[in-house]
């Protein structure tokens, strides 16, 4: 929708280093007197990402891909247990009290579900006022105007809309409110956790158009969270996509869209539906479900679904590799690093189709 | 009976041909009535896929319930549905337990709601087979054990609840019991809704799979326009309570007459194609009329960049190119608006005008 400026003159906001949010799964008591370790789920396990101003992250893989557990990390929702995040070079990964209040009211997140995200009892003033309250900023009036700036800024005639209540508006206006309440606090990050997948076709594209007009206008840095990659390619300038924990391929959003090097996100590209039946990619169909977090594999995390896998992918994890048009992924088929070190086992080559999953006579006959 | 005999027997079911006349359902609401369902009428041919699209609360699951006798009672409802020539509307229990899973059967949206968390899934695919069935209980088992390795489950997962299923795999469970007894029409109410691409993308294919394999007929309702497109040979857009336009898909997708239509095509998220300019993504201005009370003319007249005084005042007539059919006064225009629609200034004036 948008023409970006280059990379170079805007300043870094957020920036996460090796960031790793493990979660301890509950374990019983008899399992704790025998010295049993609970099992630790690695729901985000050493992500790097950089966020500048004015810039649209995209975030995209499928549900249980650690997505969400980044967006909420970032923000400080989720206490990460390794690595580092940064904003505007200040370390708060573990910042508290105080520091974590004033972190708090420069970012902000919206959540996928405008029906369950609005308190139904508060009128709509009352739901965008409330971080004002939350964090003493101005006296009545003073917060009045900024919540009235904010409903503006949302395209939300606030004279007539203040005093309603969510139950009076549709889904993609109750979205609008949930931006404004992240907006009024004037915040410089904003992580936007799937913004639009509840909302109708129809009205998702101006959310979407809003969400990439507020990050030029206001100067915001937004990571957008989307199972849907094909929205993707409207507001982000980058796009990661992640894996069980981890970026697989990350790069300018038209290189990654046009031409996806990850075998992970190439299926999930011509996963995407298309409106011209004869434009439909040959599709491979993926085994099984991601695997629990709770069970990394070893080797590729991607191996127990990926049909090139070769012997190399299951025993050695690929590192992220530099790829021309700057970008980066985590395949074997593109870097020979580890193909090196290990001459005994048989690399993957793309293209050659080691492991189709039997789809049953169903796909069989539709295909 | 054996497992042979009840395959054979269940594989002699002709796909079944629907024919929808008039059909109007007003729910008696506190407020009031309210006309969910005005006049809508379609035909699936025996063996071939209808596609039913709209947004939310354009009644098009409310068409669904109709046709599966799940609206609450004291509902108006009007009109009639012909399931092989049978009429199905407003039947009785007694007749309903005959027509249900049998000849119709339904795959619902929320695949966590429409199982039964205390019984195991096996158990539940079970009883919907014996209810229509004279089998026994090893017999219906291992019909549902086929049921399961056709959708791509294992069967030792039968004897599981649904609680330890994930989303895709109730979602997988869902369409093997609307298959279990190979009723002749299957009703997908939003199937793939809320799932991620990549289990949309195989649900998608296992459905698709059904029609080729098995001949079955299919109505699929849903408000993601390509799923039609790769799934179905017609289409019928809803709006506000209406059928807007139908015809064959790749006509009505394609060389759409309504504006709405156009609107929702233009809405649809693409991937982009590199080197060529980012086509926008265009929103339809505005919110669907409050059908407590519709609007005297056009229901679509207050989104409609093309709305001119008559479309406030006059319903539009059906108006036909070929097998194509669309509710607008300006069909004769279409041309010139598909042309308008595909530009963001057309639809950005309407939401200054708004």
């Amino acid at each position: 929708m948008s023409e970006r400026r280059g990379e170079g003159d805007r300043a870094t906001v957020i920036e996460a280093e090796g960031l790793k949010t493990h979660f301890q799964a509950r374990s019983g008591i008899i399992s704790a007197l025998v010295g049993q370790k609970p099992k630790v789920a690695r729901a985000l396990d050493g992500v790097d990402v950089t966020i500048r101003e004015r810039e649209v992250v995209g975030l995209v893989g499928e549900s249980g891909c650690g997505k969400s557990t980044l967006g909420m990390s970032l923000v400080r929702m989720y206490q990460p247990t390794g690595g580092r995040v940064r904003y505007r070079g200040e370390d708060i990964t573990r910042a508290e009290g105080r520091a974590l209040k004033d972190y708090r009211r420069q970012a902000q997140i919206i959540f996928q579900d405008p029906y369950s995200s609005l308190n139904p009892r508060l009128t709509i003033g009352q739901i965008i006022e409330e971080p004002l309250i939350i964090h003493r900023i101005g006296n009545a009036a003073e917060r009045r105007e900024r919540v009235a700036r904010a409903m503006n800024l949302v395209r939300i005639p606030p004279a007539e809309n203040v005093d309603r209540y969510p139950s009076d508006l549709s889904g993609g206006q109750r979205q609008r409110i949930a931006i404004a309440r992240a907006l009024v606090l004037e915040p410089k990050f904003i992580v936007a956790d799937e913004p639009v997948s509840m909302l109708d076709v129809s009205i998702q594209a101006s959310v979407l158009e809003l969400i990439d007009e507020l990050s030029r206008e206001l100067g915001l840095a937004v990571l957008y969270i989307s199972h849907d990659i094909a929205t993707v390619g409207y507001i982000c300038d980058h796009v990661a996509v992640m894996y069980l924990g981890r970026i697989v391929e990350e790069g300018p959003a038209e290189e990654i869209l046009a031409e996806p090097l990850h075998p992970y996100t190439e299926r999930l590209i011509a996963a995407i539906p298309r409106m011209d039946p004869a434009e439909a990619p040959e599709r491979h169909e993926l085994t099984g479900d991601v695997p629990s977090p709770l069970n990394v594999p070893p080797g590729c995390r991607f191996s127990s679904r990926c049909p090139f896998v070769a012997p190399l992918c299951e025993a050695v994890e690929p590192e992220l590799s530099d790829q021309p048009g700057g970008r980066r992924v985590r395949c074997h088929i593109h870097d020979d690093g580890a193909a090196r070190l290990r001459p005994d086992l048989a690399r993957p080559v793309a293209g050659r189709v080691t492991h189709d999953e039997d789809v049953g006579i169903l796909a069989d006959a539709a295909s | 009976m054996s497992l042979a005999e009840l395959n054979a027997r269940l594989a002699a079911k002709p796909a079944a041909e629907l024919r929808v006349d008039g059909l109007s359902v007003t729910y008696n609401t506190a407020r009031g009535p309210f006309h969910a369902v005005e006049d809508v009428g379609f035909t699936v041919p025996a063996g071939t896929n209808l596609g039913l699209v709209g947004e939310s609360g354009c009644g098009k699951s409310t068409v669904v319930k109709a046709l599966m006798g799940l609206l609450p009672e004291g509902t108006g409802l009007t009109g009639r549905a012909l399931l092989d020539g049978d009429d199905i509307l407003g039947l009785t229990d007694d007749a309903l337990r005959d027509v249900r899973w049998n000849r119709i059967a339904l795959i619902t949206q929320s695949a966590m709601n429409s199982l039964d968390p205390v019984y195991s899934i096996g158990d539940q695919i079970v009883e919907a087979i014996r209810a229509h069935e004279p089998v026994g209980r090893a017999t219906a088992w291992a019909r549902a054990e086929e049921m399961f390795a056709l959708v791509g489950l294992p069967a030792a997962r039968l004897t599981e609840f649904p609680h330890m299923f994930s989303g895709g795999m109730r979602q997988r469970a869902v369409i093997a019991m609307a298959l279990a007894l190979n009723a002749g029409m299957l009703l997908a109410d939003e199937p793939t809704t809320a799932l991620d691409p990549i289990m949309q993308s195989q649900i998608m294919a296992r459905i698709r799979g059904i029609h080729a394999h098995m001949r079955r007929s299919m109505v699929l309702v849903t408000h993601d326009i390509a799923v039609v497109a790769e799934t179905c040979e017609t289409t019928v857009v809803m709006y506000a309570g209406k059928v807007v336009e139908s015809g064959p898909t790749g006509q009505v997708l394609g060389r759409p007459l309504h504006p709405y239509t156009m609107g929702l095509q233009n809405a649809f998220p693409r991937l982009p194609v590199r080197g060529a300019p980012r086509q926008p993504l265009i929103s339809i201005p505005g919110v669907v009329p409050n059908l407590a009370s519709p609007p005297p003319g056009c229901r679509f007249a207050g989104r409609c960049p093309f709305a001119a005084d008559l479309c406030r005042t006059t319903p539009p007539p059906v108006a036909a190119a070929g097998p194509q059919q669309a509710a607008c006064h300006f069909t004769d225009r279409a041309e010139e608006f598909r042309a308008a629609a595909a530009l963001p200034e057309t639809w950005r004036k309407m939401r200054a005008a708004a």
